[in-house]
């Protein structure tokens, strides 16, 4: 099967009712894609990717992944499907206090004898993985320090690391470089790109830089007030396209 | 983001939104007629302390006519339709409500006095406000929508800002100044509080102090009478370890406990509110009964003046205060890193280990040592009523006053022993805290 989700109808609704964050949304995402999501703040790009790993649970439509019904899951096929769906965040959520080993090794809570988890005990091959996947993001040096001690760069990479120990079909990106500096940035999303790439990971991305999205998206998607605004290629954004999406004021911003 | 759409036919509104929008109103009325009410008792009391000439019946109480309840009753009321009227009273002022015109025009003083008035009908009719979409008593936001109603509605957001007025300029501010002033004055009556009568007997007490600042340590290591009683520095230990035992064991039970009392890790479920109220009800009922009123009860179960009734009284109490601190410290866990665990497959428990412990151990400690403070200082009294600990030989030589010359100043070497182990323990776990912190 060539499709990874297909989002159906999909809808959200906060507060009593009085705020509608996804306005009936469909739209697929093909194996190996990296798709961005773009629009401005509270136009619903984080409500959408909670939902399909329902850290957030939608008001109504269906959302399938890989042909299953994530929406109907049981808590015990949630948790099957949420190993195979990584997410990395915009404030990177480690757990501050904790090692960056155990953090990334917390990528494999999914997957291990949950009685040798409870006392922190992780089978040989997973701590291999973990020193593995530390190496690839760059940062082997920094396992036993503190995960407050990082930089925000760092952070994020433990976060991709804490991602890849999933091995994930899918990874979710919500606004993963925000809090980050331009030349880290690029950094980050290199590292998002090569899992694209190498791995064979799908890609879900937020981002709120155009220049972000045209150079790393294969699709983009824009949303706007809940409902999906563009759908396409990143060369068919224009001005007229970007003025609709952000709004009449609104002056493109470069990140190099 | 828009509001969602909705079938014109149907109802706009439902029951809970309009109940919303009704129960501040109403909670901001009942506000303002209690704190009258107050007034009115306030009145009252100190009519009866000052004016007890006449209308006191035989205990020297006010007495009112059969009228007089009732007229202070529907005084109250007018008063608080009033202050709703024409003022920005206290209750409007909490619940963010104001009286506008229509557009959130400033209503002029004729038309507040046709609202306060009006309110007279209006606020029996109220509760109809809940079965309709009319703006009866305008229930719906939007003064913009109701026309030429005024109302009282909730202050927006996108209002300009006004230069707020200094407290004395404002009705509320004056009000509430007031209701303080007449607070103070009742409690200055109410707790009998007499600065003659403290200076007139400053002598009473005179050569105590000068006992107690002579302390004679005949007892510091030997028994005061032997085979019944023990030492200063045996009861001391008793005192430290009651209190140790008790801190220790009640937060190895808080623990686990702390988690069920927490409404972010029992989820929203109709089977985790249950957890989670029961436990939180089971906490402030066990916590609002002091120690010291369940050594009472230990006391007689286990033996009276023994430590192990002290030390259950403590254990008990500090479940229940350290269950309630810590489960606040599990609600107040960054979510963030939870989410990012939940998102790995985790199960519940597992999001616990590995994302909220490590997040709450630092403040547990440090409620635990501020628990292990108010546990010595506690079990120095227990004894008061047979809690066991140093203060068995501080009430004993208490109630030897009449009998031994020198009992108040072995009450003082007990004060003086006991004042520097608190000092000390303290200290320690003071700098504990700060190298946690």
């Amino acid at each position: 099967m060539d499709e990874l989700i297909r989002v159906e109808h999909l809808t959200k609704v906060y507060e009593r009712g009085e705020v509608l964050a996804l306005n009936d949304i469909s739209f697929t995402v093909k194996r190996g894609e990296f798709l961005v999501l773009i629009g401005l703040s509270g136009s619903g790009k984080s409500t959408l990717l909670r939902c399909i790993n329902r850290l957030i649970e939608p008001t109504a439509g269906r959302i399938l992944f890989d042909g299953i019904d994530v929406t109907r899951a049981s808590a015990r096929q949630l948790r099957q499907l949420r190993r195979r769906m990584a997410m990395i965040f915009q404030q990177f959520n480690l757990v501050r206090r904790s090692s960056v080993l155990t953090n990334v090794l917390s990528g494999r809570l999914g997957y291990v004898n949950p009685g040798a988890s409870a006392i922190h005990k992780f089978p040989k091959e997973d701590l291999e993985s973990a020193f593995a996947n530390l190496e690839r993001v760059g940062i082997p040096e920094q396992a036993y320090k503190r995960a407050d001690e990082l930089s925000g760069g760092q952070q994020q990479r433990v976060g991709i690391a804490r991602a890849l120990m999933q091995k994930p079909d899918l990874l979710m990106a919500d606004e993963p470089v925000s809090a980050l500096d331009p030349a880290t940035s690029h950094s980050v999303m290199q590292y998002l790109e090569q899992m694209n790439r190498e791995d064979g990971v799908t890609v879900i991305a937020s981002l709120h830089f155009l220049s972000l999205a045209r150079r790393y998206g294969t699709r983009i998607l824009a949303l706007k007030d809940g409902g999906i605004v563009f759908e396409g290629l990143p060369s068919e954004i224009d001005r007229e396209k970007f003025k609709e999406i952000y709004g009449e004021e609104a002056e493109e911003v470069e990140v190099r | 983001m828009k509001r969602p759409k909705k079938s014109k036919s149907a109802s706009y509104y439902t029951l809970t939104d309009r109940l919303a929008v009704l129960r501040p109103r109403i909670l901001a009325f009942a506000l303002d007629w209690v704190s009258w009410g107050f007034i009115a008792y306030g009145v009252m009391y100190l009519l009866n302390k000052y004016w007890y000439i006449r209308h006191v019946n035989f205990y020297g109480r006010l007495t009112l006519p059969g009228w007089g309840w009732p007229a202070v009753i529907v005084a109250t009321f007018e008063l608080a339709m009033l202050s709703h009227a024409f003022t920005q009273s206290i209750g409007l002022n909490l619940f963010g409500l104001r009286l506008f015109g229509p557009g959130y025009a400033p209503v002029p003083l004729r038309q507040r006095l046709a609202r306060f008035v009006a309110m007279h009908v209006g606020l029996v009719l109220q509760p109809l406000a809940l079965f309709t979409d009319r703006p009866l008593g305008a229930l719906v936001h939007d003064t913009e929508k109701t026309g030429r109603m005024v109302q009282i509605a909730k202050v927006k957001d996108e209002l300009p800002a006004e230069k707020p007025r200094k407290w004395y300029a404002t009705y509320r501010g004056l009000f509430l100044a007031g209701l303080l002033g007449l607070t103070f004055w009742l409690g200055w009556k109410i707790t009998a509080i007499n600065l003659q009568m403290l200076v007139e007997r400053i002598g009473k007490s005179g050569h105590i102090w000068e006992d107690l600042f002579t302390p004679r340590f005949t007892y510091l290591t030997e028994p005061v009478i032997p085979g019944r009683t023990f030492s200063i520095v045996h009861y001391m230990l008793e005192t430290i370890f009651m209190a140790f035992f008790a801190t220790v064991s009640g937060a190895i039970v808080a623990f686990p406990l702390s988690f069920l009392g927490a409404r972010n890790i029992m989820g929203f479920n109709a089977f985790g509110w249950t957890v989670y109220s029961v436990m939180r009800t089971l906490f402030n009922a066990l916590r609002s009964i002091e120690s010291i009123l369940m050594a009472v009860l230990f006391a007689v179960w286990v033996g009276f003046g023994n430590p192990f009734a002290g030390a259950l009284a403590l254990f008990l109490h500090t479940i229940a205060a350290l269950s309630k601190l810590y489960s606040e410290q599990v609600e107040a866990v960054d979510p963030g890193p939870l989410e990012a665990i939940a998102t790995t497959g985790a199960r519940r428990w597992q999001v616990v280990v590995y994302g909220v412990i490590p997040q709450i151990i630092p403040s547990y400690l440090a409620f635990t040592l501020y628990r292990w403070d108010i546990n010595i200082r506690m079990a120095t009294i227990i004894a008061l009523v047979g809690g066991g600990g140093i203060g068995t030989l501080l009430f004993y030589f208490k109630n030897e006053v009449g009998r031994l010359d020198d009992a108040w100043n072995q009450v003082g070497a007990v004060i003086v022993a006991l004042v520097i182990v608190v000092w000390a323990l303290d200290y320690i776990s003071a700098r504990v805290r700060e190298k946690i912190g």
